[in-house]
């Protein structure tokens, strides 16, 4: 089934059991499975090689975190799209990776229809944002306009705290639109910017960071 | 002699209180004490001319100076047997002390009213009082103080001070009960450190099961509701399982009186009820968290009783200025206009009590928001400390 259009897939996930699972539903539904590993080395070199169109990525892996292993898919070319596929207990774990450049997050425990469907989606480029996803995002705007420096940080804007809400709430993008009268396509780019603003924040945060610690070391 | 004897004393006790461990600071304070006093007593014997008989006094400093190195080895050594070491050394200092007479001779008073071996005849009481307290402190103080007087009684114009015998009571029962002290808080310590091993043991479970357990059960959940039928009914049940088990080992203590309303949403979680809150604790008094909680536990039993046991559920939570807000929402038929408030008028509380009051309780409000066939949206705000919506520093 897997033709030239196929959608191709790397599964990392450290437990075989799953990642067979995994990989079984993905190319049944006619996706092409270029590559199944159980470690974030082996996903990082294997990425490079097979080139995926999406990493569906498990935040606990043996040698590196989740939020280490999206940050370094970020400089693999072409860039694939990340799916965080984890429990949901890992909150704090799934902030670190979507912050560091994964573009979703679906709990373990998503029905099949949901997970294809995401990984649909995040091959097409969108955000898959999961209300669990939502809450994250939300809270961490909190935090980070809490801190004592607030002005630097990203801001929501009114309409996007707004929209971000209705997601955490469980309403799917089109009942957003129709709540609030806008287009599909305007509550998806208002997702989409919450999460590009938070990514780009934690990258400049990276830079300033290691510019410090570059300073210091001299 | 009252100066220098407790001047000695205090160096050697501060040696032992500034050092970590117990035991062996204690001894290594004892060995301080029994070479310095070793010295002063040599001192004061030259000073004197060795009084009446210069090589008896010699002997009795060589004594102390052999027994001083031994009791130096002995007290730390692992096989000696410790009681018969005590009596040991007790004798031994009273065998100085009786040397002293004779030694001395008749003018035994121009030493300064000091016995041959001086302040060292306190070693052993210290020893004394660090193995067994205050009252083995004061029984080796009683039978120094004792056979020094008695045998200043029996010499002639001898002067018979009583300072010496004070000191050297309050010595064996302030060192007796500063050991025990220390050794409770040893005993506090090695409790503590017990306790955060079994911490770490339980995270390294929390891991094994993660990586097991959990990874097989959720595995089980997926197939199962491939598979359909009876085998989809055992993919739920592992579901839940799954769930609770996760729940159980990512709870941590929550700071004492206070709770983090995230870990006990989290229980609500299943496979039709969705809950999302920030990365950050929800820091709220216990019995608030708990309340709020029930609160949230009611208004999903309405969801289950008014749009059926499939239906889905979500609940999400926020942190707002010094307040904390909880929205359980479901898709269900909704609930008509003025449906609630007939309901209250009738006397029949429902929904109304049991979550209205609960949060007016807690000096919070709730807002039942529902149209129908869009469902209902249930928004539970109560205040939180501030500092609540919290630091992820703290977590």
């Amino acid at each position: 089934m897997a033709g030239a259009g196929a959608i191709r897939v790397m599964v990392v996930d450290d437990h075989p059991m799953w990642r067979d699972g995994v990989a079984r539903d993905l190319t049944e539904a006619g996706y092409e499975v270029v590559a199944a590993v159980g470690e974030g080395r082996a996903a990082l070199a294997a990425a490079a090689a097979v080139r995926p169109d999406v990493v569906v990525l498990d935040l606990r892996l043996p040698d590196l975190s989740g939020a280490e292993v999206a940050a370094r898919l970020g400089a693999v070319e072409p860039r694939p799209h990340v799916l965080v596929l984890s429990a949901s207990a890992e909150q704090d774990d799934v902030l670190d990776a979507v912050k560091a450049g994964a573009s979703g997050y679906l709990v373990k425990s998503a029905r099949k229809e949901e997970f294809l469907d995401a990984v649909r989606r995040t091959a097409e480029g969108d955000a898959v944002f999961t209300p669990g996803l939502a809450g994250l995002v939300l809270g961490e705007y909190r935090r980070l306009a809490a801190q004592p420096a607030p002005a630097e940080g990203p801001r929501l804007t009114e309409r996007e705290t707004e929209v971000l809400r209705l997601v955490a709430k469980g309403l799917s993008y089109k009942q957003i639109a129709a709540r609030l009268v806008l287009s599909h396509r305007t509550v998806q780019n208002h997702v989409q910017n919450t999460l590009g603003k938070l990514q780009l924040h934690n990258r400049v945060e990276l830079v300033r960071y290691a510019i410090e610690q570059g300073l210091d070391a001299d | 002699m009252n100066v220098h004897f407790a001047w000695i004393l205090e160096l050697s006790v501060k040696s032992a209180v500034n050092n970590p461990g117990i035991e062996g600071p204690f001894l290594r304070a004892i060995t301080v004490y029994r070479v310095a006093s070793l010295a002063y007593a040599a001192v004061l014997l030259a000073r004197h001319g060795g009084y009446a008989h210069p090589v008896a006094g010699w002997l009795v400093i060589g004594v102390m100076a052999v027994w001083t190195a031994a009791a130096a080895f002995a007290y730390p050594a692992a096989g000696v047997p410790r009681r018969p070491l005590l009596a040991l050394d007790l004798l031994v200092a009273l065998a100085c002390l009786f040397a002293t007479p004779y030694v001395e001779g008749p003018g035994q008073g121009g030493a300064g009213g000091l016995p041959v071996p001086a302040t060292w005849v306190a070693g052993p009481v210290l020893a004394w009082a660090v193995h067994g307290g205050r009252r083995a402190g004061a029984v080796a103080a009683a039978a120094v103080a004792a056979t020094d007087l008695w045998l200043r009684v029996r010499t002639p114009g001898a002067a018979v001070p009583g300072n010496g015998a004070v000191l050297l009571f309050l010595a064996g029962v302030v060192v007796g009960h500063v050991a025990r002290l220390a050794r409770e808080a040893e005993a506090r310590m090695q409790r503590a450190v017990e306790m955060e091993a079994a911490q770490r043991e339980r995270e390294r479970i929390a891991r094994d099961i993660h990586d097991s357990v959990l990874q097989v059960l959720a595995l089980v959940q997926r197939r199962g509701r491939r598979l359909g039928g009876e085998a989809a009914e055992l993919g739920r049940l592992a579901g839940e399982q799954e769930a609770a088990l996760r729940e159980l080992i990512s709870s941590r203590p929550a700071p004492s009186g206070a709770a983090d309303l995230r870990t006990l949403l989290m229980r609500y979680g299943s496979e039709l009820i969705t809950v999302s809150t920030p990365a950050t604790p929800l820091v709220l008094p216990a019995r608030v968290a708990e309340e709020t909680a029930a609160a949230v536990g009611a208004a999903l039993d309405n969801v289950r009783r008014h749009c059926g046991p499939g239906a889905r559920a979500w609940v999400f939570a926020e942190s707002g200025d010094a307040t904390i807000t909880v929205t359980v929402r479901d898709e269900g038929p909704g609930i008509p206009e003025g449906r609630l408030e007939r309901a209250l008028a009738d006397g029949r509380l429902g929904v109304a009590q049991s979550i209205r009051g609960r949060v007016a309780g807690l000096g919070g409000a709730v807002v039942i928001t529902s149209a129908p066939s869009a469902g209902t949206e249930v928004e539970i705000t109560v205040p939180a400390p501030t500092g609540g919506a919290g630091g992820r520093e703290r977590s």
